[in-house]
């Protein structure tokens, strides 16, 4: 009975290890077939009236890239991790935390209207710089809160809860104060960017109309 | 008595005969380990830039003699053949570079997948590992046509009346002088200002956002070329037992189905592996639908 079970666990043994070797063998061929293929896939040809040199080419590229990147401050937003990094170039000029697009959705109890509230990503331009800027609530702010939308202006305008300045980047998105400042971090707002006091004055000084500004 | 004698003999044969297998086994073990590299989906980066360049050389011709390098004496130039691989991805790069869309660039060398805006690297994640089987990728640019997760974020629905307190307040604001701000900030006193102090709250609180860690860890990119990347990361349950699963099919079942294959039609696959879910998770939020990209070997 012994030698049986020697026998085999013998022929099962042997059988693995041909199965291995055969399937090392189709990995190397299947390996070798890939690395050819990348190898013609792969090999770029100089063109053959071109009189510039592939290293002045590659040069000149990169120098029609750069020209498309922003000169002096621009704003970067990661609306990920809640943070906006105020640059020039490479060097990092301020970080700190924001608060960004809370993702929800509203929609009107007869249906017909809906927001979804993400902060926009790409690139976007500061628009306008408005300073003690006051709030003109937009419909889906009655919506939420369940209260009647109202006919007058002024009854949408309410004031000292955008910090002290505000920049518009388009769309009615801002980036602004906010009096939540324990929700910095976090994302929660309706598309706009929140931030803190003292960060919110250093972006407002740095930038301009014109500033780039990269939501992520 | 005697035969029991006889089958413990036999049974010591059979031992023998096992034990001597077992040099051959490591022996196997050896090779394994050696050649693993060269396995599919293992197809180093080194590898094929080696090999690439070393058949650049050769079409040269011997013709053309190389002037010699003094070691430690001079930095290393790059090849022709390099140039013009970084040439055709300068070229790629500038079409998106051009526009005002971020974009990506999967560097399979370095294993670093950026966010690049008018070529600015916005920010940047490395795999543990990256895994591809298929036909080589064209060095063109690619859209990203969907993403498939087993469990996708899901949006919160915010009922009208339950307003998000702490999503109040957002866009439209107007200038207004001081005095009129004032004003209206001691009529809202009370009223719409929020019912916590500002930093007085607990930051472990549970918001109804979506959030970078509601993002899938684990999942499926496609692109509009028919690439497929699965992104994998230690992030849920079974994780064990999918890279079991995983590795399985990769060591066994692609190299023998590859080559085995009649129509010759590799399907192209990506791996992305990462260590920290935050990392697959980061992923999946700045890659938005339609993003366009380059994944390239330099």
């Amino acid at each position: 009975m012994k030698k049986r079970i020697w026998k085999l666990l013998l022929i099962a043994g042997g059988l693995i290890y041909i199965a291995a070797v055969v399937i090392i063998a189709l990995a190397l061929i299947n390996n070798q077939k890939l690395i050819d293929e990348w190898k013609t896939a792969y090999d770029f040809k100089p063109e053959a009236r071109s009189r510039i040199s592939p290293s002045a080419q590659n040069s000149a590229l990169k120098k029609k890239i750069q020209s498309y990147q922003p000169r002096g401050v621009y704003i970067m937003i990661d609306s990920a991790e809640n943070k906006y990094y105020l640059r020039a170039g490479d060097k990092v000029l301020r970080e700190g935390l924001v608060s960004t697009g809370s993702g929800e959705i509203l929609v009107e109890p007869n249906g017909k209207r809906s927001w979804i509230f993400d902060t926009p990503k790409g690139e976007f331009l500061v628009k306008s710089k408005i300073q003690n800027p006051y709030w003109v609530k937009p419909d889906w702010a009655f919506i939420e809160e369940g209260e009647p939308i109202p006919r007058k202006m002024e009854d949408r305008v309410e004031g000292g809860v955008l910090g002290d300045y505000a920049l518009g980047f388009g769309n009615g998105y801002f980036l602004h104060g906010t009096l939540y400042t324990r929700l910095l971090g976090r994302n929660v707002t309706h598309g706009c960017v929140r931030f803190a006091d003292k960060d919110l004055e250093a972006i407002f000084k740095a930038s301009k109309i014109g500033t780039k500004i990269y939501i992520y | 008595m005697g035969q029991t004698a006889i089958r413990e003999k036999k049974a010591d044969e059979g031992r023998q005969n096992f034990i001597h297998l077992l040099p051959a086994g490591l022996l196997f073990g050896l090779v394994l380990s050696l050649v693993q590299p060269a396995l599919p989906g293992k197809l180093s980066a080194e590898q094929i830039k080696n090999k690439t360049s070393a058949v650049s050389q050769q079409k040269k011709g011997n013709a053309q003699k190389k002037p010699l390098e003094v070691p430690g004496t001079s930095a290393r130039q790059p090849k022709d053949s390099d140039l013009l691989k970084e040439n055709r991805f300068l070229q790629e790069e500038l079409t998106l570079a051009k526009n005002p869309k971020y974009y990506f660039v999967i560097d399979l060398k370095s294993k670093k997948i950026d966010i690049r805006a008018r070529g600015m690297q916005l920010k940047s994640w490395t795999a543990s590992q990256i895994r591809y089987s298929g036909k080589p990728l064209p060095l063109k640019v690619l859209g990203l046509s969907q993403k498939s997760a087993l469990n996708p974020p899901k949006r919160q629905m915010i009922k009208p009346g339950e307003g998000d307190t702490a999503a109040v307040v957002d866009q439209e604001p107007v200038s207004a002088d001081k005095n009129n701000q004032d004003k209206k900030k001691n009529a809202q006193n009370g009223t719409t200002m929020p019912s916590q102090e500002p930093g007085t709250g607990g930051e472990t609180f549970q918001l109804e956002a979506l959030e970078i860690t509601d993002m899938p860890g684990n999942y499926e990119l496609i692109f509009d070329n028919g690439l497929k990347i699965s992104v994998r990361s230690p992030a849920g349950k079974g994780q064990k037992l999918r890279r079991l699963k995983e590795n399985l099919s990769w060591y066994i079942f692609l190299p023998v189905n590859n080559v085995l294959k009649k129509d010759k039609v590799h399907n192209q696959k990506m791996i992305l592996y990462f260590d920290q879910p935050r990392d697959a998770q980061g992923i999946y939020w700045a890659f938005i639908d339609g993003i366009q990209g380059i994944i390239w070997l330099p």
